[in-house]
């Protein structure tokens, strides 16, 4: 089974763009359930992203590349 | 009392300390995008911005005259719009241009400008001691200029506080203690970490005349230190005035401001340059046409400073190593 | 005791790893406790505490005034009566106001009783530039903290060294300052080296205090170096592999120096490059040469490079900070010019 992570809605505007700032998983990677995976920023607020599941990751976005709240940045399979 | 023109230019000094202000706060952030970088940018490192305490810097001031000092917290630029530094030159220093104020040196932080006796420092308190030597030299000169020290309430419990207080008052040296009260230490709020609610009683307990000041106006606080400048003047000795005024925006530019929680929005109503506005415009002194004006004038003054600051050149890179020693 | 890295171990940032070291200590240990500016909900300045208030509360995790003096004096009361603590001060910058406290009396209380008091106690603290802080927020300055006697020195390049290293120091008897540059912490605001992100065990482990680590192996050269220089070292003995096979040393530890692994390195290559962004003058650099010379100048086959900070302070605008720092261009032309 898979799963897709989409970056956090973290800011008031929901059209705000943020960035993943780091990854700390590179795609074809195991990663456990809750590992944190990334972390990301919107408006110089960071947040940490876990993997929801076990298994190997995806990365979807480049580190340090934006995307917008609720885009998928990430799957796991 | 203070009168008509004065409170309008009292008006139009505020204006343009916040246009300026706002006009770094935006220049700041433009370019560390799309990743927020402290280092990047026209304007690198830190910015420390002062919304919110015009008041305190013009009411001050009003009361200065070019040869009387002022040392400047890590933020600085209310002050030294207010003092009279050349605000080419002092923009031209924040973004580390060889035509600024330190030849890109010293950046927001360290603004030199002896002509207007004005300097600041990063480090907390420790431009408390160094006013009072100003003074120390006014005083043996003979002149009758004094030295103001500014600095924020979380300074007041650093040890250079203390002993700057009490070596002006044992000496009776010319000098201004200016606390301004923001209520915030970067995050750590002012009731965690000064247990008493009046600061003016520190500088009573070193035999000084002190004051707290509220409601950050700036005609009060332009009052307040008209008395204290005027004791220094005439061979009175030191004053301890604890300013309370607000900081609108963060510590510093970048600061999420998480730890404020709503108090962040109710700060941001206590705008004292709306407020003051609207008190000239029904006392009759001010139009809305003449204040629409005013704001035009400031923001193209900036904006000029602006153009100053990025059209000038850069030092060289072997400037690295000059002025260690004279 | 070490722990293993594997394929599996994740990663985390050299911030995550420090707060994650004192977290397992304070979940050991009642006696641990943390204080200094802006370290509870803010989480420290740069990370370093992130997680700590909202696991332990205000009484273990402490913000204190703006009183360097007072609460670093603070910190050596509790730790000559039995507790632990962690004191941060923000900036090494700001040692100028509570210096006393750190030299002369955390640094001395053990030897001025004859042994008979220890001071247990942690002084963490950012160092370091290269984003335009100026001249006030950008030192290193162990060099000066080295000089004084009395206290450890740790000064991690990586996630890894940093949780095993404050681990270390906690659990020492002694002052020890931990000095982390604010370009190692991994922080999502600041310009990083993919090297401030590492595989960090999640249990608890030890670096040992006083042994370094030999980053790179290499033979043709040997390169000293410390905290963020060190990544800057690995990314040029990287690129130079197959044309210069450089040795890279990570000291970790300032005080005590391990002299040992720096001799058996040159006595190896015969060249030496010291690599170090605190001042060049009077400093780390020319203790390491004299460790060479107070032993055996013979092994040398090249006079010793010195890649430091010139002595000057720290200007702001970036085209004259990046003149003096102690970049790869600089170093990359010190490997050469020792090689040549």
């Amino acid at each position: 089974m898979s799963e897709t992570i989409s970056f956090p809605e973290m800011s008031n505007d929901p059209d705000a763009e943020g960035v993943v700032a780091t990854w700390f998983a590179n795609t074809g990677e195991t990663v456990k359930a809750g590992q944190v995976i990334a972390e990301v920023m919107v408006d110089k607020v960071s947040v940490d992203v876990e993997a929801p599941i076990a298994g190997t990751i995806t990365c979807l976005v480049e580190e340090e590349g934006t995307a917008k709240q609720g885009q998928e940045i990430a799957r796991i399979d | 009392m203070v009168d008509n023109d004065t409170r309008v230019d009292f008006y139009r000094q505020m204006v343009r300390i916040r246009a300026y202000e706002a006009a770094l706060q935006a220049n700041y952030h433009a370019d560390k995008t799309p990743q927020w970088d402290i280092g990047a940018g026209l304007i690198p490192g830190e910015m420390h911005l002062a919304a919110g305490q015009e008041p305190v810097a013009v009411g001050l001031c009003a009361n200065l005259g070019k040869d009387d000092a002022i040392t400047g917290p890590h933020r600085p630029h209310h002050l030294a719009l207010a003092k009279g530094v050349d605000i080419n030159k002092m923009t031209a220093e924040i973004y580390g241009r060889d035509t600024g104020l330190c030849h890109g040196k010293g950046g927001h932080m360290h603004l030199f400008d002896p002509e207007q006796h004005f300097s600041c420092s990063g480090i907390i308190a420790e431009g408390m001691p160094v006013a009072v030597g100003q003074a120390l030299a006014f005083s043996r000169k003979g002149t009758d200029n004094i030295a103001v020290a500014v600095a924020g309430e979380g300074a007041a419990n650093q040890g250079a506080f203390h002993e700057a207080l009490n070596l002006a008052s044992m000496w009776k040296l010319p000098v201004v203690f200016i606390i301004e009260d923001n209520d915030w230490a970067i995050s750590v709020a002012r009731d965690t970490a000064t247990p008493i609610k009046d600061g003016s009683l520190r500088g009573t307990a070193y035999g000084m005349p002190s004051q707290r000041v509220e409601g950050n106006d700036v005609e009060m606080i332009y009052e307040a230190c008209k008395t204290a400048v005027e004791r220094a003047r005439a061979g009175g000795g030191p004053t301890l005035l604890e300013i309370h005024t607000v900081r609108m925006w963060g510590h510093f530019e970048g600061d999420a401001q998480a730890y404020r929680g709503d108090e962040l929005g109710e700060a941001n109503e206590r705008d004292p340059i709306p407020a003051y506005e609207k008190r000239l415009l029904s006392a009759g002194l001010l139009t809305e046409e003449q204040a629409a004006q005013i704001k035009a004038e400031a923001e193209a003054e900036v904006q000029a400073a602006i153009d100053f600051a990025t059209s000038s050149p850069e030092p060289k890179p072997s400037d690295a190593y000059l002025h260690v020693f004279a | 005791m070490t722990a293993t890295i594997d394929a599996g171990t994740r990663r985390v940032t050299t911030a995550k790893a420090i707060s994650e070291g004192i977290a397992q200590e304070m979940r050991a240990n009642p006696d641990v406790f943390v204080m200094g500016e802006d370290v509870g909900p803010y989480g420290g300045i740069f990370g370093s505490t992130g997680g700590l208030f909202e696991e332990f509360g205000s009484t273990r995790i402490i913000d204190t005034p703006i009183s360097e003096t007072g609460f670093i004096g603070a910190g050596i009361g509790a730790a000559v009566e039995g507790l632990r603590p962690v004191v941060e001060l923000m900036f090494v910058d700001f040692f100028g106001v509570c210096f006393d406290q750190i030299y002369n009396h955390m640094a001395k209380i053990h030897y001025e009783s004859g042994g008979n008091v220890k001071v247990p106690m942690v002084l963490m603290t950012a160092v370091g530039g290269g984003y335009s802080d100026a001249a006030q927020h950008s030192q290193c300055l162990w060099a000066t903290f080295a000089h004084m006697p009395g206290m450890k020195i740790v000064v991690p390049s990586n996630p890894y060294d940093a949780k095993g290293l404050m681990i270390s120091a906690i659990r020492d008897d002694n002052p020890v300052v931990f000095m982390f540059h604010k370009g190692v912490m991994g922080l999502p605001w600041m310009a990083k080296n993919p090297r401030s992100i590492g595989p960090v065990p999640e249990e608890e482990y030890t670096v040992p205090i006083g042994k370094a680590a030999i980053a790179h192996e290499g033979s043709d050269v040997t390169v000293v170096s410390l905290s963020i220089s060190v990544q800057h070292c690995l990314d040029v003995a990287e690129e130079l592999e197959g044309t210069t096979s450089v040795e890279v040393i990570d000291l970790r530890s300032l005080v005590p120096l391990d002299r040992e692994a720096i001799l058996s390195s040159v006595a190896k290559t015969g060249k030496l490059v010291i690599v170090d962004e605190d001042y060049k003058s009077f400093g780390l650099s020319g203790e390491i040469v004299a460790t060479i010379a107070d032993t055996d100048p013979s092994m040398l086959k090249a006079p010793v490079e010195r890649v430091c900070y010139p002595d000057v302070p720290v200007p702001y605008a970036r085209v004259l900070e990046y003149e003096a720092l102690p970049t790869r261009d600089k170093i990359k032309a010190a490997i050469a010019k020792v090689t040549a």
